[in-house]
């Protein structure tokens, strides 16, 4: 299979990952809940994984909360930090994921910046929504459709200089761009364990700074007594038996990121990108491309989108089509009919997997 | 002989705790926090292997690693909370 599906997720991890889900299966019971050896292990495990998240991310291990996927942890933050009604800013290309949980707290969504690959316009339209009134804003890192950069710096200052408080959607950011909960000084930012971090499926990551509401309640392993949760950060929001196979998995990919550096890991995607563009270009397809692009490239073929994956897959081509669960995105690009072809690469994408795209789609006649 | 706990608010900062005091060359262990010394349920605790509970306080204070109480425990069983 020539895999370029990693906005999806990383399908191949490296292989230390398997081992640690193996070794944490065989190895961890529940952690928190016991003062044997195989509670310690799995506690050991857990806390190793809020280090690593910690170092990569810049923040304390016990600002670390241990999420099933990114969305869970949008989730969290939004129910968190957005009153019913609230009045609040998105880029114009969010995912269902922030979309979807503001719209059912009857949030009144202001969309600033529809403009692909176009920062001025982005912070432009960003900062008037801000003065008119917002209370909160959520925005991602990088278009999941697209691969626009959004100039988060400069909107976290924005929001910083009026005292408003702001979620980070990194879904697509984390392992192969900076992320920092310091230098951003966001209330959360929210990402997914399997996808640029290299776990498994089933793990993600919430970053808090404070005042996070618990979305699910339940036994925490300690402070028992009390009905309340548990004031006290990362316990408050992991109510229930973790997933410390998957937690130890994610542990290696994050020691992996780590060890080869993000920018290192960019670099590989990005060449790969360029190379991808180029050849969609000469075949005279229409391509989303432009400055601040990270490694995600979606393509008009001259069929419908959806066919043109199918006749990809067939030839053993694993690329995702149609709107990606970001109708707002595709609303923002003028595709929300049509949709696209997205091609996204990952830390191990090589020249090699272009090659064979271009190949596979000259076959197929796309 | 007399046995030295810290108790914590958190398994994480229990956990922050033990790799502060490791750091700072001070002994101690995780476990359960024995019964009757946790009034909130359950919890953990860091044993120490040292009577140098005053050192391991401040040293947590200065990394911002906050614990609930300090314990001594007698070789008779009897436990004693210390206030530094």
């Amino acid at each position: 299979m020539i895999y370029l599906d990693y906005g999806a997720t990383s399908f191949r991890k490296p292989p230390q990952v398997y081992r640690a889900v193996e070794r944490a299966m065989a190895r961890c019971a529940s952690p928190g809940r016991g003062g044997y050896g195989a509670a310690m292990e799995a506690q050991r495990q857990v806390y190793r994984c809020r280090e690593a998240a910690g170092t990569l991310f810049e923040c304390d291990p016990e600002q670390v909360v241990l999420t099933m996927n990114c969305t869970h942890g949008l989730n969290i933050a939004i129910r968190s930090l957005v009153k019913r009604g609230a009045k609040v800013v998105v880029s114009g290309f969010e995912h269902n994921a922030v979309v979807r949980p503001l719209h059912a707290l009857g949030a009144e969504t202001a969309v600033a910046g529809r403009k692909l690959f176009d920062r001025e316009d982005t912070l432009e339209a960003f900062r008037r929504e801000l003065d008119r009134g917002a209370e909160a804003a959520v925005f991602t890192h990088v278009s999941n459709v697209f691969g626009y950069i959004l100039p988060v710096e400069e909107m976290a200052a924005m929001c910083r200089e009026r005292g408003i408080p702001f979620i980070l959607d990194a879904a697509q950011s984390a392992g192969a761009l900076p992320v920092s909960l310091k230098k951003l000084g966001a209330e959360f930012i929210a990402m997914p364990g399997h996808k640029g971090l290299l776990g498994p499926q089933g793990t993600g990551l919430l970053l808090c700074r404070e005042g996070a509401e618990p979305l699910l309640y339940g036994g925490t392993g300690g402070a028992s007594r009390p009905r309340e949760m548990p004031p006290e950060l990362p316990e408050r929001l992991e109510a229930g038996t973790m997933n410390v196979p998957g937690i130890a998995g994610l542990t290696m990919g994050m020691e992996y990121v780590l060890r080869r550096g993000t920018e290192d890991i960019f670099r590989r995607e990005h060449r790969c990108l360029g190379q991808c563009v180029e050849m969609l270009k000469r075949r005279g397809l229409r391509v989303f491309s432009g400055p601040h692009q990270a490694g995600t490239v979606s393509f008009l073929p001259q069929m419908d989108c959806e066919e043109a994956a199918e006749l990809l897959a067939k030839q053993g081509v694993a690329v995702r089509a149609g709107l990606h669960c970001a109708p707002l995105a595709h609303e923002s690009a003028g595709t929300v009919e049509t949709g696209t072809v997205r091609v996204s690469f990952g830390f191990d994408s090589g020249p090699e997997q272009v090659f064979q795209l271009e190949r596979v789609l000259t076959r197929a006649g796309i | 002989m007399s046995y030295y706990y810290i108790t914590f608010r958190s398994v994480t900062f229990a956990q922050r705790g033990e790799r502060v005091l490791q750091a700072g060359k001070i002994r101690c262990t995780l476990q359960r926090t024995p019964r009757w010394m946790e009034e909130q349920g359950c919890g953990y605790c860091l044993r120490l292997w040292t009577k140098e509970l005053t050192p391991a306080a401040e040293l947590l204070v200065r990394e911002g690693v906050p614990f609930r109480k300090l314990y001594v425990q007698k070789a008779q069983g009897q436990l004693e909370e210390v206030t530094l």
